[in-house]
């Protein structure tokens, strides 16, 4: 396979990829969300450490995006 | 003959396996509390009490948790043995399996975190008024239903396999009068005999 070629072939993978990242951002930000009016469904002490934790995905699924942005 | 000594009424609710008079100290994986303190549920009237709170019986995040231990083993030690065996038209750069193994991670840990708050927030509670049921069925969808203690007609409960038994859970089916009204059910709970016996003690004190 040409160099061209497997170079078109990793800048439209690269591009799926970012998209799929997106979304999933989309996806880490609704959990954000529905932990938060779960929360006022429930009130519980160790609602606040869910909500980090929710918030950590939310963090980290921004993070590997832009990891993907910057090193693909 | 005068009365020397007089035992008081306790507010107990007695049941098969004891009484339920202990107050049950919440802690993240509490899945049976009696009582509970530091807990309060979305339209819960002030003097409301809460007698029950359940959710689900552990064994239920039995199977996402291997399913979790296996999603973060497996690029340790599933694909380096599976990409042995597999050859592609073109060299994958290090940058990609960077990128790749890091979003894995991330998927697995909103994997883990999804199921449990599906077990967390799925939840049924018990009070002098009435029953409650809160399912977080899926991301987008929550269902409150709520039936009162006078509406009831039936409770039944129904405990099979050999982990249900094992583990003692089951699901506590309450049954209400009227047509419009929902009958709740109250899947793979623990102790569902303590469950129905314990309504039922709630009925006959309100009947009383």
């Amino acid at each position: 396979m040409s160099a061209d070629v497997t170079n078109i072939i990793f800048v439209l993978f690269k591009f799926l990829i970012l998209f799929g990242f997106g979304l999933y951002i989309v996806f880490a930000a609704v959990i954000l969300r529905q932990e938060q009016l779960m929360a006022n469904v429930l009130e519980e002490s160790f609602e606040p450490v869910l909500r980090f934790a929710s918030f950590l995905h939310l963090v980290a699924a921004i993070g590997v995006f832009l990891l993907a942005l910057l090193i693909l | 003959m005068p009365t020397v000594f007089e035992e008081k009424k306790k507010d107990k609710i007695l049941v098969n396996r004891g009484p339920l008079v202990e107050r049950t100290i919440m802690t993240p994986l509490t899945s049976f509390a009696v009582s509970p303190e530091g807990i309060r549920f979305e339209t819960q009237e002030q003097e409301e009490k809460v007698v029950l709170f359940l959710r689900q019986h552990l064994v239920v995040l039995l199977g996402p948790l291997l399913l979790v231990i296996l999603l973060a083993l497996a690029p340790v030690l599933i694909f380096p043995v599976l990409f042995q065996y597999l050859t592609l038209p073109i060299d994958v750069p290090i940058s990609y399996v960077i990128v790749g193994t890091a979003f894995w991670y991330v998927v697995t840990f909103g994997f883990a975190l999804m199921s449990f708050l599906r077990w967390f927030f799925n939840i049924y509670v018990v009070t002098d008024k009435r029953i409650v049921d809160i399912d977080f069925i899926h991301l987008l969808y929550k269902e409150f239903s709520e039936a009162r203690l006078d509406k009831i007609q039936d409770i039944s409960f129904k405990s099979s396999g050999i982990f249900s038994v094992f583990f003692d859970f089951g699901d506590a089916y309450v049954q209400t009068a009227g047509g419009d009204l929902p009958n709740i059910e109250f899947l793979a709970v623990p102790s569902p005999a303590r469950v129905v016996e314990a309504i039922s003690d709630l009925l006959e004190k309100q009947k009383t």
